[in-house]
């Protein structure tokens, strides 16, 4: 049986701490990366670089965009429906606490249902990731633990929303603040850098006029 | 025990190590592996060890024991290492064999990992210790020798060029006609070493009644290939300064692809405002002459079907896409896209100085059957591109996969379609 007061702790507490954690470790490694010099270019331009970003944000909502999603339908609609999934697991641990009023059931079962398909597809990206030799030459226990782990946790979320029971929750957020601790220093940091990245391969194809360019 | 080698290469990966490479080299890679497939040289050899993330894992595992935390304290988690003798024998085929740099693996990716720039800046630590192809080298050292013997080159040079004079006089009927060198003009054009480089585009520039002049040197910069700093800077600017010294208003770079990048995008960030002369690529400039009309190409002239190879340097990592369309078009009746093409159009396997290297001639040829595929597939008998490296890879890509086509620059295309008045 949990107590009120310890999943009130683990709820609101110890995510606000795990929180400020992460941010802390997050802001000290945006300010390692600010202090590398960048080598912008500065030649004249000859596309746009405002549009280059544009392009190289948009691109993954742009399936058509890259030969390797369009080429590849399926596994551009199952990187999309596992980061949907990831996206609502973590809205909902700030939307089950601060927002309890608003997570009745109907909520709770779209949240549900938007977040399930994405342990199916977890489950079968570490399939490919231990059958494929290709993956699995350039694969890491870091690659293999952060899967496993998501999995743990947009399993526990699908629990927590459809049963709403206290023991679902705590293991729910236990594992979210675990997340919070762990993911700055692994590759799930990858959203981070993800922003940082594409901004620069954006600038740098849109000064050259590269991108957006029409596909031959 | 470090060696000294690894010393001096760890040295340089931290001196090397910039806010590009530090978000590329952590943890942005997720090893999804969408870029595998991108690369041509994992296309050709299904060789899982050659594909792009795993070529840059090897850089990356080195890179990440430096700078990430995590790497740091367990490195057997992320699979970082300490960087060791055997990693840098292991790194001159990933760099400077397995990759040419094209970034066909960055357009693919969906987070945006600059894989060339992770192996480039390996190809700088191996050049600091000495483990680089020998010819890349010899041919960096012969560009900056030409500087220090200009004096003695200047009038052989001259001399030689006067008898290509001819050449261009003939073509165009015209006594007139001139390959000035080292004369005060608004446009230098600066070629590479051999005659089709310099011939056509004088042709060209003659027939659109232009003020150019002959540069002295040579575009090609093989020091860039190695990532070689001082030596790419010396090289470049020797143009630079020539430039300056003829008081031209712009540069136009010959159909060479890293030469164009060099000195159209590279340069800038080497000596910010110190030159403000604009630099177009050659392909460019005929553009513009065919649109103001100050050309004529009959497509005609052309019997066979064209295609088009657009080389890395001048399209993905240049923006020149439209300006050799627009002209090959003018001067071919059937002219064939080559899919994919543009920013997806696969490198022909001889990039980033892998042509030069003969002891790997098996495998460009091996990693260009993607290129000699695409080749076929487009059914035309003239291919013609903008780059000499690339040039030179598909004259030896025809042969070895009995492709049955003939291979010519965009400037020797354009004078074959030219209409002399």
């Amino acid at each position: 049986m949990i107590g009120d007061s310890t999943l009130h702790f683990i709820e609101y507490e110890l995510q606000a701490i795990a929180l400020a954690w992460m941010a802390m470790i997050y802001l000290i490694k945006i300010w390692q990366l600010a202090t590398l010099k960048m080598p912008w270019d500065t030649a004249e331009q000859k596309g746009s670089t405002s549009r280059g970003i544009l392009q190289s944000y948009g691109a993954i909502f742009m399936p058509w965009s890259m030969e390797s999603s369009r080429t590849h339908f399926w596994r551009w609609l199952e990187f999309g429906t596992y980061h949907v999934g990831a996206l609502v697991a973590i809205v909902n641990t700030f939307t089950y606490p601060f927002a309890p009023d608003f997570m009745a059931w109907p909520v709770r079962l779209v949240f549900a249902v938007l977040i399930a398909p994405s342990v199916l597809v977890g489950f079968l990206k570490l399939f490919q990731r231990i059958t494929k030799p290709e993956l699995r030459m350039i694969s890491t226990p870091d690659d293999y633990f952060s899967l496993a782990a998501m999995q743990a946790f947009l399993f526990l979320a699908v629990m927590a929303l459809l049963t709403n029971a206290p023991v679902w929750r705590m293991w729910y957020f236990l594992v979210t603040a675990f997340f919070l601790f762990y993911v700055p220093f692994s590759k799930i940091s990858h959203y981070i850098y993800f922003f940082f990245a594409r901004f620069i391969v954006g600038t740098r194809y849109g000064v050259k006029g590269v991108i957006p360019q029409g596909k031959a | 025990m470090a060696t000294n080698n690894v010393q001096i290469a760890s040295q340089e990966l931290s001196k090397r190590l910039n806010r590009m490479l530090g978000v590329s080299a952590t943890n942005l890679c997720t090893h999804c592996g969408w870029c595998i497939e991108a690369c041509h040289v994992y296309q050709s050899t299904k060789d899982p060890a050659k594909s792009p993330v795993a070529k840059a894992e090897r850089v990356r595992k080195v890179l990440k024991r430096e700078n990430d935390w995590l790497s740091k304290a367990f490195p057997w988690w992320t699979g970082a290492k300490d960087l060791t003798e055997a990693d840098l024998d292991d790194w001159l085929h990933a760099a400077f064999r397995d990759c040419t740099l094209c970034e066909r693996c960055v357009v693919n990716c969906p987070m945006g990992v600059e894989t060339p720039a992770i192996l480039a800046t390996a190809r700088g630590a191996l050049t600091a210790v000495g483990k680089t192809p020998e010819i890349l080298d010899d041919l960096a050292d012969i560009a900056v020798s030409r500087e220090e013997s200009l004096d003695s080159y200047r009038d052989f040079f001259k001399k030689h060029v006067k008898n290509f004079e001819k050449q261009v006089q003939e073509k165009l009927k015209n006594p007139n006609a001139r390959i000035p060198v080292e004369e005060e003009a608004d446009i230098l054009y600066v070629p590479l070493s051999g005659v089709h480089t310099i011939v056509p585009p004088a042709i060209i520039f003659n027939a659109a009644g232009a003020s150019w002049t002959l540069s002295m040197f040579e575009a090609s910069n093989y020091a860039f290939f190695m990532g070689d700093t001082a030596r790419m800077k010396q090289i470049a600017e020797r143009i630079l300064k020539e430039a300056e010294r003829l008081k031209v208003k712009e540069i136009a770079v010959t159909e060479c692809g890293h030469a164009y990048g060099v000195l159209r995008w590279e340069a800038p960030k080497w000596f910010g405002d110190k030159y403000k002369f604009r630099v177009r690529s050659v392909l460019e400039i005929y553009d513009e002459y065919l649109s103001k009309g100050l050309i004529k190409l009959d497509a005609s002239k052309t019997s066979e079907s064209v295609t088009y190879h657009d080389p890395c340097n001048v399209g993905r990592k240049g923006g020149v896409f439209e300006e050799p369309r627009r002209v090959l078009k003018a001067s071919a009746a059937d002219f064939r896209e080559m899919l994919p093409g543009k920013a997806e159009n696969y490198c022909c396997g001889g990039g980033s100085g892998l042509v030069a290297c003969e002891e790997w001639r098996d495998e460009r040829l091996t990693y260009g059957k993607v290129k000699a595929d695409q080749i076929r597939a487009t059914g035309a008998k003239k291919v013609v591109t903008a780059c000499d490296n690339c040039l030179h890879q598909i004259m030896e890509l025809g042969e070895h996969y009995d492709l049955d086509i003939t291979v010519s620059n965009v400037s020797q295309q354009v004078v074959e379609s030219m209409v002399v008045e």
